[in-house]
C-alpha cells in the first residue's frame, strides 16, 4: 500500500519536472531546428524569467498572477534585443562560431546576473497555501498542481501555435527546408525572430512558474541548458512533439531511476543516452527512422 | 594561418629571455603565475590543435586535462610514483582514452561533436564525484608533490622551488610547442589544414578525415594529460572542480582570442589569459562578465583572435625570415 | 551591495598599504563570488567590522590591522593564486580563511610551502587537521566531533529511533555519514535511509520520495543556506512532518527568512547561533545590527572566532612575525563568543561550547548545549 503510494509520488514527481524540462527544451529545438544554432545560454532565459517575476512580486509588490505574465513579457523584450544584436549575426554561420558565441552569452548573462541580483537563491512568493494535499498517499501542493497545469497549458498553446498559424507553418516550412522556404516568399528573418524569442518566452515562463518551489539562482540557467540539450536530443533535434516527450521521459527517467536506483549517478545515465543516441539515432527516440 | 619562421636572432633572443625570468623577477606571486602559463601554454597547444587545426569544437579538452591530473595524483597516492612516472602516464592514458572516444565520436562533426563532448565531459565529472572508493569524490587527493629530478652526472636535483620548477615547466612548454611545430609543418599538418578548409576535397586527394582529426585529438589530449599532470603536482592538490566548465571556457578563450590555427597565438593567449584574470582581481565581480564580452565580439568580429594579428602587426616583416606557405 | 562593499574592502586595504607601512597585515580568502559568496561576503563583512573595531581602540601592537582580502570563489585554485598574492605580493603575516574544505585543503599548501600561519573557522572535513601541517589551525568543530557530542542526544531530543540521512555529496556530508550513526546507534536510534543529493540540485523531488518511503522519525541533513531553503520547504510540500535536524545555515538569518514557515521546528547542530546568552555575544549582537543591519550568522560567529583568536595571537606573540605567531597560537586559550578555545597537538581547536538550537516562532531557541570534548 505505501509502496504503491511512494511510487505514485514518484511518477508526479516525474511529471511536474518533465513538464519543466519540455517547456525549457521546446525553445532550444526550435532554435536548432529552424536556426541550425545549439543555444548554450537559452537556461538563461529560464533563469532570468525567475529573477523578473521574482522583483515583480517583492519588489513592486505586484499580484502574482499579473507577475508571471509581466516577467515573460520583460524576458521577451530581452531576448529580441540579444536576437537582433547576436544571434542575427549568427546566420549561416559555423558551428564553431554559433557555440563559441552562445556559450559566451551564457557566462555572460550568468555573471551579470550574479552583478546585479547577488548569488543567493530566492523562493518566489505565492499566494497559494502551502499546506500540502494528499490523494491516497500521493502528496502535492496547489502550487504544483498550478505549475504542472500552466505548463501542460503552454505546452499545448505552442504546439497549436506551430501547427496552426502561419508563422508556425512558416516555421516548419524554414526548418524542413530554408531554400525552398525562402523561395515561396516565407520571410526567414521573421522566422528567426519569432522562433528565438517564443522559445526564450517558455523557458522564461518556466522559470516564473518554478520559481515558486526551485530557488531561482544565477547559476541554475547552466544546468538547465544541459538537461535541456539531453531532452532536445532524446526527442530528436528539431522536432517539437520530440521535445515534448523527451521532456517527459527525462523527467519520469531521473525520478524513478533516482528512486529505485542511484541518486548519484542519475545525471550520468541522461548524458551516456546522448552519446549513443548521436552517434546512432540522430533523429531521436520517438521517430520513425 | 601561416606561422613565420623566425629568425635565429629572434628566436634566441626570445629564448634567452625565457630562460632569465627566474633571475628577473624576483617577485614570487609573479613567478607563480609564469608557472601557471607555462602549464597552459601546454594546454591551450593542445586545444589548439583540435580546435584550431582540424577545426573540431571539442569541449572535452578540460576533462582531459582533469584526468591527467587525476592520473598522476592517484598512482602517487596509492602507489607512490613520483610525477617523473606520473606525467608520462597521464599522457598515455589520456591518449587512450581519446583514442577510444575519437574512434566513436570523430565520425560525426558539427553540432553532435560538439554535443558529445560536453556528455563525455559530463560523465567524467560524474565519475570523479560519485566514485569516491577511487577518487575520495570531493575530499580530492592532497599532498602531491615535486620529486627530485635526477640528472645524469650530478644525482638527485630539487626542482621543487618556484625559480626551479619555473624551468621544468618551460621545458614542458617548449617540448610541446616544438612538437606541434614539427607536427603542423609536416604533411600530417597540411592535412589538418586541408580537411578543416575542405574535408570533401582532402577525401578525395586520399587523406583519411577520419584519420587525420585523430591524430590532432590524441595528440592533443596527450598534452592537455601531461599539462593536468603538472598541474596538480604543483598545485599540491587535485579535486573534481578541475572537473568545472569554467576551464574549458578559459582554455577556448586563450586559444580563439590568442587566435587559432596559429602556434605563437594560442601559447601567448595562455599566457596572456592566466595573468590578466589575477590582474583584474580587484574587479573580480566585472572579470568573467569582461571575459565573456570578450569572447562573444571576437568570436563576431575577429575571427583570427586578437593577440596574433597584434604580433604580426608589431613584429616587423623582415625581422621574420620568409612566410611558411605550407600551412 | 555586498560586492560593492567588499571591492570596497580591497580598494581599502591598497589605499592603506601605501600610506602607512606601520600596520600588521592580515590575509582574508574568502569565496565572494561564485556558489557560497552569500555565506563568504558575511565572514569577510564581519571580519571587517571587528577589524575597524579593534582599530578604533588601538589595534595590536601599537599598529593598526590591516586586512587584505581575496576572491577564492570556493575553488581550490583560485585559493591558492589568492593565498600565494597574499604571502608573496602583500606580505601578510597571517592567513585567515578558505570557505569550501578543499579550498582550505589546497590554501595550506601555500602556507607550509611559505611557512605563515594559517587559520581556518569555517572548513569541517576531518582530514585537513590530519596533514601534518603546523602552520594550519582549525577553530572549528569538524562534523565527527559534532556527531560526538551530539549524535547521542538525538534520539531523546526528537522522541524517535528511526532516522535518515539527506546530506550534500561532498566531503562535508561524507563525513556526517560516517560519523554520526555510531553515537546514534548507541542511544538505541538506527539509521534507516542515507541519499546524497548534488550541489547542483534545486529539486530534490526525488530524494525526498525515496527517503519517505524510509518512513524515518527524523531527517538529519547537511546543506548551506541555497540547499536548505528549498530542501525544508519541498519536505514539507511532500507531507513529510518529523523534524528536520540540519547541520549548516538551519538557523542563519538568511535561511529564516528565504524559508519562511518550513523553517518553523527545524533543529541546527551548529557552532554559533545569535541567542545564546553571554556578554561577549550580547556586544557582537548589537554591534552587527548596527552595522550590517543583521543578526551574526554561523559564518558571523565563525569570522569573531577567526579574528579574535589570531590578533589574540599576534598580541602573544609580541612581534608581526609569523613564526611567532604561529607559536603563539598554539599556546592559545582564548576565551570568547563560544566559550574557550584550545587547540590539540594536530592544532584542532577544542573545549568551545556547541548548540542544539530549535527554530521557534522564527527564532532558533538554543535547547542543549554540549562542550566540544579534546579529540
Amino acid at each position: 500500500m505505501l509502496d504503491l503510494a511512494i511510487f505514485g509520488q514518484h511518477l508526479l514527481n516525474g511529471v511536474l519536472i518533465g513538464c519543466a524540462y519540455a517547456l525549457i527544451a521546446i525553445g532550444l529545438t526550435m532554435i536548432f531546428g529552424v536556426m541550425n544554432i545549439a543555444n548554450f545560454a537559452h537556461g538563461e532565459f529560464y533563469m532570468m524569467g525567475g529573477f523578473a517575476a521574482f522583483y515583480l512580486v517583492t519588489l513592486l509588490k505586484l499580484n502574482y498572477f499579473i507577475a508571471l505574465p509581466l516577467a515573460v513579457v520583460l524576458v521577451v523584450v530581452l531576448a529580441v534585443a540579444i536576437q537582433q544584436i547576436v544571434f542575427k549575426r549568427l546566420r549561416d554561420a559555423p558551428v564553431m562560431t554559433t557555440t563559441l558565441v552562445t556559450i559566451g552569452l551564457s557566462i555572460l548573462l550568468e555573471h551579470v546576473a550574479l552583478l546585479l541580483w547577488g548569488p543567493q537563491p530566492q523562493v518566489i512568493p505565492n499566494p497559494f497555501p502551502t499546506r500540502p494535499l494528499s490523494f491516497f498517499g500521493i502528496y502535492t501542493t496547489p502550487l504544483y498542481l498550478f505549475s504542472m497545469a500552466v505548463t501542460a497549458a503552454l505546452i499545448v498553446v505552442g504546439h497549436l501555435l506551430i501547427q496552426r498559424t502561419r508563422m508556425g507553418k512558416a516555421m516548419r516550412a524554414t526548418f524542413q527546408n530554408r531554400e525552398a522556404a525562402a523561395l515561396v516568399g516565407v520571410r526567414i528573418d521573421r522566422v528567426y525572430l519569432y522562433a528565438f524569442t517564443f522559445g526564450a518566452a517558455l523557458a522564461a515562463a518556466a522559470g516564473a512558474v518554478l520559481g515558486g518551489f526551485i530557488p531561482v539562482e544565477p547559476t541554475m540557467g547552466g544546468v538547465a541548458t544541459l538537461k535541456a540539450f539531453v531532452v532536445v536530443i532524446l526527442g530528436g533535434m528539431g522536432s517539437f512533439v520530440g521535445a515534448i516527450a523527451g521532456g517527459l521521459l527525462l523527467g519520469l527517467a531521473e525520478a524513478l531511476g533516482a528512486g529505485y536506483f542511484s541518486t548519484g549517478w542519475k545525471d550520468a545515465i541522461g548524458f551516456f543516452a546522448v552519446i549513443l543516441l548521436l552517434l546512432f539515432r540522430p533523429e531521436g527516440l520517438f521517430k520513425r527512422a | 594561418m601561416p606561422d613565420s619562421k623566425p629568425h635565429p636572432i629572434i628566436l634566441g633572443a626570445v629564448l634567452a629571455g625565457l630562460l632569465i625570468i627566474p633571475l628577473v623577477v624576483r617577485d614570487e606571486y609573479y613567478l607563480h603565475l609564469f608557472i601557471v602559463s607555462a602549464i597552459f601554454v601546454v594546454v591551450a597547444l593542445g586545444l589548439n590543435l583540435i580546435v584550431g587545426y582540424v577545426g573540431q569544437l571539442s569541449l572535452a579538452h578540460a576533462a582531459f586535462f582533469a584526468l591527467g591530473a587525476y592520473v598522476s595524483a592517484l598512482l602517487f597516492f596509492n602507489l607512490k610514483w613520483s610525477m617523473w612516472i606520473g606525467m608520462p602516464a597521464a599522457a598515455i592514458v589520456t591518449a587512450a582514452v581519446a583514442f577510444a572516444l575519437g574512434w566513436v565520436i570523430l565520425r560525426v562533426r558539427g553540432h553532435r561533436f560538439v554535443i558529445i563532448t560536453v556528455a563525455f565531459a559530463e560523465i567524467m565529472r560524474l565519475v570523479a564525484t560519485n566514485w569516491v572508493d577511487l577518487t575520495r569524490g570531493f575530499m580530492g587527493l592532497p599532498g602531491l608533490q615535486i620529486p627530485a629530478l635526477y640528472v645524469p652526472g650530478i644525482g638527485a636535483v630539487d626542482v621543487s622551488s618556484k625559480e626551479r620548477f619555473y624551468y621544468v615547466v618551460l621545458a614542458a612548454a617548449l617540448l610541446s610547442f616544438y612538437i606541434c611545430y614539427r607536427l603542423v609543418r609536416s604533411s600530417v599538418g597540411r592535412a589538418f589544414v586541408l580537411v578543416r578548409e575542405n574535408e570533401v576535397l582532402a577525401e578525395s586527394l586520399g587523406i583519411s578525415a577520419f584519420r587525420t582529426c585523430m591524430i590532432a585529438f590524441v595528440v592533443g589530449a596527450a598534452l592537455a594529460g601531461t599539462a593536468g599532470a603538472l598541474y596538480g603536482h604543483y598545485i599540491g592538490f587535485v579535486s573534481p572542480d578541475l572537473f568545472n566548465f569554467s576551464y574549458i571556457t578559459i582554455m577556448l578563450i586563450m586559444v580563439i582570442l590568442g587566435g587559432k590555427g596559429t602556434l605563437i597565438g594560442p601559447a601567448l593567449g595562455a599566457v596572456v589569459f592566466t595573468f590578466l584574470p589575477e590582474l583584474l582581481r580587484e574587479a573580480s565581480y566585472y572579470r568573467m562578465v569582461i571575459f565573456a564580452s570578450i569572447l562573444v565580439i571576437a568570436t563576431l568580429f575577429m575571427p583570427r583572435g586578437i593577440i596574433f594579428p597584434l604580433v604580426e602587426h608589431l613584429v616587423p616583416r623582415r625581422w621574420r625570415k620568409g612566410h611558411d606557405r605550407a600551412a | 551591495m555586498q560586492s560593492r562593499l567588499s571591492v570596497a574592502v580591497i580598494a581599502l586595504a591598497v589605499a592603506a598599504s601605501a600610506a602607512a607601512q606601520e600596520t600588521v597585515k592580515i590575509g582574508v580568502v574568502q569565496p565572494l563570488t561564485g556558489p557560497v559568496a552569500y555565506d563568504g561576503n558575511i565572514y569577510v563583512n564581519t571580519v571587517k567590522m571587528l577589524v575597524d573595531d579593534m582599530n578604533a581602540k588601538g589595534g595590536v601592537l601599537g599598529k593598526k590591522i590591516e586586512l587584505v582580502v581575496e576572491d577564492g570563489a570556493c575553488n581550490p585554485a583560485q585559493s591558492v593564486n589568492a593565498a600565494e598574492k597574499l604571502v608573496t605580493r602583500d606580505k601578510v603575516v597571517a592567513l585567515l580563511g578558505a570557505f569550501c574544505s578543499t579550498s582550505s585543503a589546497a590554501m595550506m599548501e601555500v602556507a607550509r610551502k611559505h611557512k605563515v600561519p594559517h587559520l581556518t573557522a569555517i572548513s569541517t572535513a576531518a582530514q585537513l587537521t590530519e596533514q601534518n601541517n603546523p602552520y594550519f589551525f582549525r577553530a572549528v568543530a569538524t562534523t565527527p566531533m559534532l556527531g560526538a557530542a551530539f549524535g547521542g542526544e538525538l534520539p531523546a531530543a526528537v522522541k524517535g529511533k528511526r532516522f535518515a540521512f539527506l546530506v550534500i555529496n561532498d566531503d562535508w556530508g561524507r563525513s556526517m555519514v560516517s560519523s554520526y550513526p555510531k553515537p546514534i546507534e548507541h542511544a538505541g536510534g538506527q539509521i534507516v535511509g542515507t541519499e546524497f543529493f548534488q550541489s547542483s540540485d534545486l529539486q530534490f523531488l526525488p530524494y525526498i520520495t525515496k527517503i519517505k518511503a524510509a518512513n524515518p522519525d527524523a531527517i538529519i541533513l547537511a546543506a548551506n543556506t541555497q540547499h536548505a531553503v528549498a530542501l525544508s520547504k519541498q519536505i514539507r510540500e511532500l507531507g513529510i512532518t518529523k523534524p528536520l535536524i540540519g547541520e549548516g545555515s538551519w538557523t542563519s538569518d538568511s535561511y529564516l527568512k528565504l524559508a519562511g514557515p518550513a523553517a518553523e521546528g527545524v533543529y541546527g547542530l551548529v557552532e554559533y547561533v545569535y541567542t545564546i546568552k553571554n556578554p561577549i555575544n550580547a556586544a557582537f549582537v548589537k554591534m552587527s545590527r548596527e552595522k550590517l543591519k543583521d543578526n551574526p550568522s554561523k559564518f558571523a560567529g565563525a569570522a569573531h572566532n577567526a579574528i579574535h583568536i589570531m590578533v589574540d595571537a599576534i598580541r602573544r606573540a609580541g612581534a608581526a612575525d609569523p613564526e611567532k605567531i604561529r607559536a603563539a597560537l598554539t599556546k592559545t586559550d582564548y576565551h570568547g563568543l563560544v566559550g574557550n578555545i584550545r587547540f590539540n597537538e594536530k592544532n584542532q581547536a577544542y573545549g568551545q561550547d556547541v548548540y542544539l538550537a530549535r527554530v521557534t516562532h522564527g527564532v532558533p531557541e538554543v535547547v542543549k548545549t554540549a562542550k566540544i570534548a579534546k579529540p
